[in-house]
């Protein structure tokens, strides 16, 4: 199966590549059950390949291999295996491998009802047929989140019927818009889809109608919002997380007020956590505070933020006992970690931690000061005690003591006896 | 400063030399035996593999996946090593 391989121009390898493959490919294809022309298709199995067909295999994948040798070889057959699954499955992006798959909504693929995150995301432009797909999808959408699959399409999925909103509508700013915010939306998509899907993974389980109201309105937020950063996207999220934990049944009402006010307040519609706001947004028609400083004053910002501060009262000593084990930490006011009392990083003094070693061991000690005065106390006790006893036996005992010491330094002692003497013979 | 170990610290700091495989970042002495038998008994044949690999970080931790059933958090942070030692010394 091998061909000669050292001269052969790398076209020519793959043309060899492929006449030994296509042997293979029936095998292959008949097992993955299509019967499709064998010569659509690329080389599929890697480990029959060698390496010079590997190596051309991958780079039709786009992919730079290295040297293949025996170490790397087994490496580079499993990524041209992930990359003709990834070819092969038009779509079926189970990881995060390529985000330009995530972000590609340009692209108009095809209209398979396959469930597929990104093919949703690229049905987005079409809007015609989107009514239909949406209720489909969104069908799907749910039954896949009540599986508590990666909810990614959830994200994409009230943003297509939003999308399909103003179309209706016809408003020239909205067309815009939309466009625009396909396209800002699609950089920030993978992460707010990331963000969702972390965020509904955990809660699929539990507050389902919860999350399918609370998911509307921030995918329908964040499509709204051309502008939008990724705070006032993570702010959205984490409304939406005290959402989710404040109110277990959000009714699907508000999904419908939601779809009837979007005719309206399409651009700029913000995130409400009650109804009343939400009348009030779509009779205002302007968004309240996703960006502040776009927000016109009249609109009566401050009511949105003081009930924000207030659920946020609300939602944030709710947060731990939720089951989300979603935290909003960008909201959360700073109260270090876990309710622990704020540590500085830096302690106030700073020392040297041989300073900090000898400020203990002086600490133990007994100081200096003390030492020294114990030591004249002492001595000055032994001193009057010479002075005083008259004893002959301590006079002996100098005397011996003297004799002792003679060998080592006598010239000292010499004249302190005298002077004991002297003193001796005084009294 | 990012988070990394004191391993990764004296590994990345120096010439690895004549290092054992067991001084890599993430490389305990299971993982490190494991690489042994497979005939990588230095740090710098790990090196050639990443190397090899084209500094891919992802490949290697792959690799190193496959080859020794270390986990995501060792591999990676072996991958990180390598990559830190060859931004500092290759």
């Amino acid at each position: 199966d091998a061909p000669p391989q050292s001269k052969c121009c790398k076209k020519q390898q793959y043309s060899n590549c492929k006449t030994n493959s296509l042997q293979i490919l029936s095998q292959t294809w008949r097992l993955k059950g299509r019967n499709e022309d064998p010569e659509v298709t690329q080389v599929p199995d890697p480990s029959k390949l060698t390496d010079e067909c590997l190596k051309a295999a991958l780079l039709k994948h786009g992919v730079k291999a290295g040297p293949i040798v025996a170490s790397t070889r087994a490496l580079y057959e499993k990524k041209l295996r992930k990359l003709l699954l990834h070819s092969n499955g038009d779509g079926e992006l189970n990881g995060a491998e390529k985000a330009e798959l995530y972000s590609d909504s340009e692209e108009e693929q095809e209209e398979e009802e396959e469930p597929d995150e990104e093919s949703v995301s690229e049905e987005e432009q079409q809007k015609p047929k989107e009514t239909k797909k949406i209720q489909s999808e969104n069908n799907k959408a749910e039954l896949k989140f009540h599986r508590g699959d990666f909810s990614y399409q959830q994200c994409f999925l009230l943003s297509s019927r939003l999308r399909a909103v103003p179309s209706r509508n016809g408003k020239p700013c909205s067309k815009r818009h939309s466009k625009n915010v396909l396209k800002s939306s699609e950089r920030s998509q993978s992460s707010c889809s990331q963000i969702l899907a972390g965020i509904s993974k955990p809660s699929a389980t539990g507050q389902h109608s919860g999350l399918r109201s609370a998911v509307p309105p921030a995918s329908k937020t964040m499509v709204s919002n051309d502008c939008s950063s990724v705070s006032s996207k993570t702010f959205s999220i984490t409304q939406m997380v005290q959402e989710m934990e404040s109110r277990s049944a959000v009714s699907d009402c508000t999904v419908e007020e939601l779809n009837s006010s979007s005719v309206g307040g399409h651009c700029s519609r913000s995130y409400r956590f009650d109804m009343n706001d939400l009348d009030k947004s779509r009779s205002t028609d302007q968004s309240l505070y996703y960006t502040p400083k776009d927000v016109h004053p009249s609109c009566g910002m401050k009511l949105p933020q003081e009930k924000v501060k207030n659920i946020l009262k609300e939602a944030l000593p709710e947060t731990k006992t939720t089951t989300t084990r979603i935290y909003a930490t960008p909201r959360r006011p700073i109260k270090g970690a876990a309710q622990r009392p704020i540590q500085y990083s830096l302690p106030h003094t700073l020392v040297s931690p041989v300073t900090l070693e000898r400020r203990e061991v002086e600490r133990r000690l007994v100081s200096i000061h003390i030492q020294i005065l114990f030591f004249v106390f002492v001595a000055c006790i032994i001193f009057f005690i010479y002075v005083n006893v008259q004893d002959s036996t301590v006079l002996a005992l100098l005397d011996s003591l003297s004799h002792c010491f003679d060998k080592e330094g006598g010239t000292l002692l010499l004249p302190e006896t005298e002077d004991t003497q002297a003193l001796y013979e005084q009294d | 400063m990012s988070t990394t170990s004191q391993k990764h610290r004296d590994f990345v700091g120096e010439p690895m030399g004549d290092k054992p495989v067991m001084a890599l970042s993430g490389i305990g002495d299971t993982l490190g035996k494991k690489l042994e038998e497979q005939g990588f008994d230095k740090a710098s044949v790990v090196l050639g593999q990443f190397l090899l690999l084209k500094k891919d970080t992802e490949m290697f931790t792959d690799w190193l996946k496959d080859a020794t059933g270390a986990n995501s958090r060792q591999a990676g942070s072996c991958a990180q090593c390598l990559k830190e030692w060859c931004d500092a010394f290759l």
